[in-house]
């Protein structure tokens, strides 16, 4: 086949025609493709190629695939696209990841629309007074170059999303350069605390949880069909689950203020008070009996009637979970998002953990992930902790020079933290990005990425379903618009701009990145296979599958320094506790702008193209609102607008909002619909690690007296099948699931 | 109460209704401009939606069809107007239907003309509305035979041709009587090449009445079928409020109902309008009135019928949109409708007021209304509340376009009739003549055998 | 093009439920739907969107019920009065059933819907005509207008946006009918393929774009004739019989004990999706 002698500016120029069918060439199973051009025969831009005289493997009509890494959330499901006349038409999962085993989510689905959305960001743009005016990217870099002239590295800070793979490792030399050690990982919807509790409890961060091995799922709040963590694996494990094991169908338990899609799943979805996730767990440590030593004496005063009353979980509810847990074995105990979220977060997961340490679960259906033998490019993985950090440096005006990628802190960070006006006190603000969502508008300089269908980049998801890989990240198709780059591009230009001899002998990222990865062949799992032919294989592939050891697990943590706060009184000025949500297709808002998840509905509320406050219907009787009623949320950070709609899957002490929505900026799919609750969230933060607690904003609620129409899916039969077999359901001991006939998968 | 005279001269009955004809009063150009207006509405509406698509009507996934199937129920139950008066009557040797049953035939046409526009205006694609048309092409692509709305299209563009064909044929002697009146012009030249070279004859004349019983005979079934067909629309269909054996009978007692109650109004108009007292006497009037009330009362027993067979039959579907009609968003409207169908044709039992021509115009409206809205309550509660309660739509409300588009029907109704009895003839001439003939004998044959004060008929 | 051939020929024309005479051969496409499997997740509605061409509306249509979804995922409730949906909520993914007799199309004046030898419910947008009868009298109300011409509204398919569509499926304009097809246009290359190759088209070779997309797995499509395919197997041991109205073992006493269902059998659509029955732990 072809040789890399061949490949010349595969970024930094618009693609050559031949060049880049020679580059998938060697990802796709020996077909390659031509492209239609982004314009057209009429407005004279298009090349005409002849399907009759066509490049050497085109075949007209016949769609080719490639693989690749879904960017639309950190899982790092591979995908592949499937490609035809050279456009990426649509993203199917890769069976041969163990992350997501061909499957996809929603999200997933819609990364197209990100690559194809009119509302990218097409040229270099300079600030002008409220403008952005075009220039070259020889320009940028030289802007760049000048404004970190003379700047100590503790004056620059480069703010992320979670990175992983070289391009962590090529951003990390960058800053290196300069001597900077100022790299602030911040992610917005992160199980930060989690990680925290779980590096307690297990010794790792991230252990694997092996639900599909699981006879009894108890989750706290963990949202796995939805958007905790890594959604598809566990939606596949979840449907093993329910055929279950040794014939016996897996029984789900969910606990929660606010039922999540996970929640609407579950065989018992059980109302807790919010906060009391942990009181609960030890409550349950205390039934079962089975504690020991220092434990025991921990739950000791656990006792039912105190833990149904702190809780709001009845007496022969916790006996029934009690005796479940018992009964079958092995079960797996979740600390989710909806348990950390409080001042008291790390000891809420403390204690969730604990229950699986006490159940026996560690080691079954807990278990260490694998490792990825490159530590420099395992994840840097993020918390609003780190925003917090570089806030309180820009409120110093301690940077003179902020670079921003994959992160929109002006949209998610509370507005408490005042995080828009402290970064206007940063000298120079470069923005990577896509599209110009709420922090590029901030920026001084915004610097057009590629598409995440158009890049190179390799991926190391944080959690390792199987053994553990590296994910390839190629582009799917030509690049749509000429001026844009791909950020590994970026930052090997602008390393060569301090470091020219080290990275002169790479032309492009792509270079990097292939002699990087031939570097390690070896390890790689290349062997004796020529740099070319292991190459090829890789990037058909889409994934590295790494023979590599496990993470130590150890699971004798124990009780120490475990104390949970009883619940706190209800707040007279503000008596409700608000709970953003985060939303399978949403997260944190930054695919707001694809419209088909726009108009995805939200499962639960079937709500489309809007934000809502969820109430439940007791309290809102108590208030007066019926569904569309537009109600004031006021905690003591502001205030916020918002239609009601009555959800009976809440805690009637708590009301919910979605985050996600509420853009002023991101283009016209995203922006002016909804509210962003992130605006008026509390300062409070988890005790232990520092992180925002998402869940402790208390606010109250009362009526604007407008009411509009709620835009959702759902009639006016609201969730009712009036007697009709629709949607059927049977009790576990009416069915005989031995003797039917599964597929999983 | 005055009847028709038996001795009006013929003479005088041609100048008379050949009256109609001269131009027009001041007033018959408003009432043309109006209709023109509000068929100007209707075309800017069919216009916008045309360009834009079938959403400006306001109707949705769940809730396909609108007032435009509803409206086009109406107007041709309307039609069955001239059928029952010219036709029905006819054969049944009812003299008494002569002097309107010109005007009723061709209020037949013209609704028939309006309702099939309402097929046109409905269609997403009205472009490709010859699919529907069984015609000869090359792929051998037929239409489905299956559908009722096939039928439907088959059985309304029979009965349209049909009943312009009926109501020519009856025409042709006055059309030779304004032929010979009139002074040379377009006028004369129209009614030379229709009256088909007619002189009175009687060779011409035998041919005449066996041509018209033979179209007679044919329409009969045809307006019955008709209606059946529309009614098989919904019957034949599988959704719950619709699929109901009665719908047929149903329809055509509907029909009835609404093409007599036009017929009211309309007889009233004319009588002022043309100043026709002498033709369009009240007798006449008190014998449609007493067979409108006879027809609301089937009509209300059919209705009965169809709620008594949905309430003790056992498909809880149909019975959840009974439910729904009587008690949901559309109850206002579905109650409306049974007032005005079942409560106020009962004024009618009432001597006194089969001939009171105020009373009488504001039942005859009254009882149209209901029956428009009986059809938009078969049409549109059980899309709002069907099988799947997934996608009950309670909210839908038709659009300005959809309202646009069923006033503008009304003004071209209108107008279609108006230009119509400016230059055809609405009253029968021959027929009145035949008819006053007939009276003068019976009245002499009396005179003859002394029984005329037997009879009740004073001195005159 | 005569009369004579439209007599001749007119059951040719129409394929209803099988008959002894004219059984489904090679194929019937079909699918199951595990409801204990399905969370509710929406990716297979999303893929729909984006195998099919399906046009977003955007809010303000959203709002006048002109949603484009083939695929909606219906939310329900248990209904007993209780404060909190303690047993979760009920998900229910629905699409058009592939009703063997299928109300819609002996409805269509035209026959632009109408069956395919293979048993899948075909809609022609060529020959439509916008009467949406057929929408009238399905009885899941699955079937979509385009009530408006998507492909020249704004922001439906801007530039850019407009190049991910699929050329091997229409975009329709407006003024016809649509709804989900069994992803007619993955079955055809899949039996073009086959038909190449001189065999049939072999279990798993084709799958619906929702299929491939679910992440739980909890769709099943494939040929029913075949009785090597999973979802033969799946309808056979859930003694779900296409051709009945009524099946046998939900004749028994006290109801049967396998999940399998259509919905609305009793109005003898003869649907061709299957469903299997959620279930929930009576332990807890
Ligand atoms: N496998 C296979 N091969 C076939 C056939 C088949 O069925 N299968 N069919 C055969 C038949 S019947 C034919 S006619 C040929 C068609 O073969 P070609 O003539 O090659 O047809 P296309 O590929 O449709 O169009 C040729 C090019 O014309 C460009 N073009 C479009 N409009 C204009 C224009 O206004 N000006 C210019 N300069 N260029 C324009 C298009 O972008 C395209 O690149 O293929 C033949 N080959
Ligand atoms: N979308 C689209 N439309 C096009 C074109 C395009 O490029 N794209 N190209 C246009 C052009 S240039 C052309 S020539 C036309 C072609 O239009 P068609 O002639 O309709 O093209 P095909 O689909 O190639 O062939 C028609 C059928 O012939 C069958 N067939 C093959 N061999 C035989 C045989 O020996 N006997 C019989 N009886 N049937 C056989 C095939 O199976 C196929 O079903 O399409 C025109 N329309
Ligand atoms: S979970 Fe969904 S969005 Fe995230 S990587 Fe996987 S497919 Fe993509
Ligand atoms: S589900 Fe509806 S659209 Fe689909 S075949 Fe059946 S009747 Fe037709
Ligand atoms: S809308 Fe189209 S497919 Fe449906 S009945 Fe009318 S013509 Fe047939
Ligand atoms: S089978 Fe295809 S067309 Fe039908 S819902 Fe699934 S993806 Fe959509
Ligand atoms: S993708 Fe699968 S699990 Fe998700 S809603 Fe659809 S059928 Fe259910």
């Amino acid at each position: 086949m072809m040789n890399s002698g061949s490949v010349k500016h595969l970024a930094g120029h618009p693609f050559d025609r031949r060049d880049f069918l020679k580059v998938l060439g060697w990802g796709g199973a020996a077909v390659a493709l031509s492209g239609c051009g982004n314009g057209s025969v009429e407005d004279g831009k298009e090349t005409v190629v002849s399907y009759v005289e066509t490049n050497d493997y085109m075949i007209p009509s016949i769609s080719v695939y490639f693989n690749s890494t879904c960017a639309q959330c950190d899982a790092g499901c591979s995908i592949t696209g499937r490609i035809r006349e050279g456009r990426v038409l649509k993203l199917e999962g890769n069976p041969n990841s163990a992350i997501n085993r061909g499957k996809t989510c929603g999200l997933g689905q819609a990364g197209v629309q990100h690559h194809y959305n009119p509302d990218r960001v097409r040229e270099p743009l300079l600030r002008n007074g409220d403008q952005g005016e075009a220039i070259t990217w020889e320009k940028a870099y030289a802007l760049i170059a000048e404004k970190l002239n003379g700047v100590s590295g503790e004056e620059i800070a480069f703010l992320t999303g979670g990175v992983s793979g070289h391009l962590k490792v090529l951003l990390g030399n960058y800053l290196d350069s300069f001597g900077s050690k100022n790299h602030f990982v911040y992610e917005a919807v992160g199980p930060a605390v989690l990680r925290a509790a779980n590096k307690k409890s297990y010794g790792v961060e991230m252990p694997r949880f092996n639900i599909n091995k699981a006879k009894v799922v108890l989750s706290f709040g963990a949202d796995f069909l939805g958007a905790w963590i890594s959604p598809v694996h566990f939606s596949q494990q979840y449907a093993q689950f329910r055929k279950g094991v040794d014939g016996q169908r897996g029984v789900l338990v969910q606990i929660e203020s606010k039922m999540t899609l996970t929640g609407a799943n579950a065989d018992r979805w059980l109302v807790v008070r919010p906060g009391t996730e942990g009181i609960l767990a030890l409550g349950i440590i205390n039934a079962l009996g089975t504690a020991t030593g220092d434990i025991a004496a921990a739950v000791k005063g656990y006792d039912k009637a105190r833990v149904s009353k702190d809780t709001g979980v009845s007496a022969e509810q916790i006996d029934k979970i009690v005796a479940l847990l018992k009964e079958r074995t092995p079960s797996l105990v979740l600390a989710g998002s909806a348990a950390e979220g409080y001042a008291h977060g790390s000891q809420n997961a403390a204690a969730i953990n604990l229950l699986n340490q006490v159940l026996g679960n560690v080691g079954k259906t807990v278990e260490a992930a694998a490792v990825v033998p490159f530590p420099q490019m395992a994840p840097a993985t993020g918390n609003t902790f780190a925003l917090k950090t570089l806030n309180d440096g820009l409120n110093a005006g301690k940077y003179k020079v902020l670079f921003s990628y994959a992160a929109n802190p002006v949209f998610t960070a509370p507005g408490a933290m005042k995080f828009k006006d402290n970064l206007a006190k940063a000298g120079f603000k470069v923005a990577f990005t896509h599209y110009l969502d709420e922090t590029a508008m901030q920026a001084d300089l915004v610097l057009p990425l590629d598409s995440a269908l158009e890049d190179w980049g390799t991926q190391v998801p944080e959690y390792m379903a199987e053994g553990a890989q590296i994910n390839i990240q190629q582009p799917l198709m030509e690049k749509l618009h000429a001026n844009t780059r791909g950020m590994g591009d970026i930052l090997l230009a602008l390393i060569k701009l301090r470091r020219a001899d080290d990275y002169k002998k790479y032309d492009d990222y792509y270079a990097y990145l292939r002699a990087a990865v031939l570097q390690n062949k070896g390890a790689l799992g290349g062997g004796v296979a020529d740099d070319d032919t292991f190459w090829n294989e890789t990037l058909s592939k889409g994934i590295i599958k790494l023979a590599s050891a496990a993470h130590a697990l150890s699971g004798k943590a124990g009780a120490a320094g475990l104390s949970l706060p009883a619940p706190s009184a209800i707040d007279a000025q503000y008596p409700l506790q608000l709970i953003p949500s985060v939303n399978a297709s949403l997260r944190d808002g930054r695919n707001t702008n694809q419209p088909w998840l726009q108009e995805s509905p939200d499962p639960l509320t079937t709500i489309v193209w809007d934000s809502w406050v969820e109430i439940h219907p007791r309290k809102a009787a108590e208030l007066g609102i019926v569904e569309g009623d537009i109600v004031e949320v006021t905690g003591k950070n502001g205030s916020i607008k918002v239609q009601a709609y009555l959800f009976p899957g809440i805690h009637p002490d708590a009301i919910s909002i979605p985050l996600g929505r509420g853009h002023e900026a991101l283009g016209r799919y995203a922006k002016g619909y909804g509210v962003n609750p992130f605006q008026i969230l509390d300062m409070v933060f988890d005790k232990e690690t520092g992180e925002l607690a998402l869940h402790e904003t208390r606010v109250k609620v009362s009526k604007t007296g407008s009411r509009v129409i709620v835009v959702k899916d759902e009639g006016p039969a609201g969730g009712s099948q009036m007697g009709k077999k629709i949607a059927a359901r049977l009790p576990s001991d009416k069915v005989k699931l031995s003797e039917e006939v599964y597929y999983v998968g | 109460m005055k009847d028709i005279s038996e001795d009006i001269a013929w003479a005088k009955i041609n100048t008379d209704v050949l009256k109609s004809l001269e131009n027009p009063r001041k007033l018959y150009w408003v009432i043309l401009l109006i209709a023109i207006a509000m068929v100007g509405v209707a075309a800017g509406c069919e216009v916008y939606q045309y360009n834009t698509g079938m959403g400006v009507s306001n109707k949705n996934n769940t809730h396909v069809w609108g007032l435009y199937i509803a409206t086009f129920i109406f107007w041709i139950g309307m039609s069955h107007s001239g059928t029952l008066l010219s036709a029905i009557l006819h054969l049944m040797h009812a003299d008494w239907r002569k002097p309107i049953y010109r005007f009723a035939e061709a209020m037949t046409t013209f609704s028939l003309m309006t309702a099939g526009l309402f097929v046109a205006v409905h269609l997403g694609r009205v472009w490709q509305i010859y699919y529907a048309l069984p015609y000869p092409n090359g792929r051998q692509v037929w239409p489905n035979f299956q559908s009722p709305l096939l039928w439907d299209a088959m059985a309304i563009f029979t009965y349209l041709s049909s009943s312009i064909l009926f109501l020519y044929v009856g025409m042709i002697p006055d059309l030779a009587i304004c032929r010979d009146h009139l002074h040379p012009g377009w006028r004369k030249t129209l009614y030379t090449a229709l009256s088909l070279g007619w002189e009175g004859t009687d060779r011409q004349w035998r041919n005449f009445r066996v041509t018209y019983l033979t179209i007679a005979c044919f329409l009969i079934p045809l307006a019955v079928s008709v209606h059946s067909i529309v009614a098989s629309d919904f019957a034949m269909s599988q959704q719950p409020g619709w699929h109901i054996t009665s719908f047929p009978p149903y329809f055509v007692a509907g029909a009835l109902y609404s093409g007599c109650a036009a017929i009211i109004t309309l007889f009233i108009i004319l009588r002022y309008v043309f100043k026709f007292e002498e033709y369009m006497t009240l007798p006449i009037l008190k014998k449609i009135v007493r067979l409108t009330f006879a027809i609301a009362m089937v009509w209300t027993y059919l209705n009965l019928i169809e709620y008594a067979s949905v309430w003790y039959g056992h498909d809880q579907a149909s019975k959840d949109v009974l439910i729904q009609k009587a008690t949901g968003v559309y109850a206002p409207f579905w109650w409306m409708m049974n007032f005005c169908g079942s409560i106020v044709p009962l004024i009618l039992f009432f001597k006194r007021f089969q001939t009171h021509i105020p009373v009488l115009f504001a039942v005859s409206l009254l009882l149209n209304m209901g029956m428009w809205l009986e059809r938009w309550m078969i049409v549109a509660p059980t899309f709002s509340h069907g099988y799947y309660p997934w996608t009950w739509d309670h909210d839908q409300w038709p659009s300005l376009v959809q309202w646009g588009m069923v006033f503008g029907s009304f003004g071209w109704f209108t107008l279609l009739f108006m230009v119509f009895c400016k230059v055809f003839p609405s009253v029968s001439m021959y027929e009145v003549k035949e008819m006053v003939y007939h009276r003068s004998q019976a009245t002499k044959k009396l005179e003859v055998t002394g029984n005329l004060a037997a009879a009740g008929k004073g001195a005159h | 093009m005569s009369v004579s051939n439209l007599l001749e020929n007119w059951s040719d024309f129409r394929h209803t439920h099988p008959v002894d005479d004219v059984p489904h051969n090679p194929y019937k496409w079909a699918m199951s739907i595990d409801l204990d499997a399905c969370s509710g997740c929406n990716a297979c509605s999303v893929a729909c969107y984006a195998e099919n061409n399906l046009p977003v509306v955007g809010k303000d249509k959203y709002a006048h019920g002109y949603a484009m979804h083939w695929m909606r995922i219906e939310r329900y409730w248990d209904e007993d009065g209780r404060d909190f949906p303690d047993q979760g909520a009920q998900f229910l993914p629905m699409m058009c059933q592939q009703c063997e007799a299928a109300p819609c199309e002996t409805v269509c004046p035209v026959g632009a819907t109408n069956h395919t030898p293979d048993g899948i419910n075909s809609q022609i947008y060529n020959r439509c005509i916008g009467s949406r009868y057929c929408e009238a009298n399905c009885p899941y109300k699955v079937r979509y207008f385009n009530w408006y011409d998507y492909p020249t509204t704004d922001n439906v398919w801007p530039a850019e946006m407009n190049q991910q569509l699929n050329p091997d499926v229409t975009v329709r304009g407006k003024g016809v009918m649509e709804k989900c097809t069994f992803c007619i246009q993955r079955v055809t290359v899949a039996k073009n393929n086959a038909k190449n190759e001189g065999r049939l088209v072999h279990d798993g070779e084709v799958w619906t774009a929702c299929q491939q997309a679910c992440p739980t797995g909890a769709i099943t499509f494939g040929n029913l004739v075949d009785p090597e395919s999973k979802v033969h197997k799946q309808w056979q041991a859930q003694q779900v019989e296409l051709a009945k109205d009524a099946q046998t073992k939900d004749k028994e006493e006290g109801g049967s004990e396998l999940r399998g269902y259509r919905i609305f059998e009793e109005l003898r659509p003869y649907p061709s999706v299957m469903y299997l029955e959620r279930v929930r732990e009576s332990a807890v």
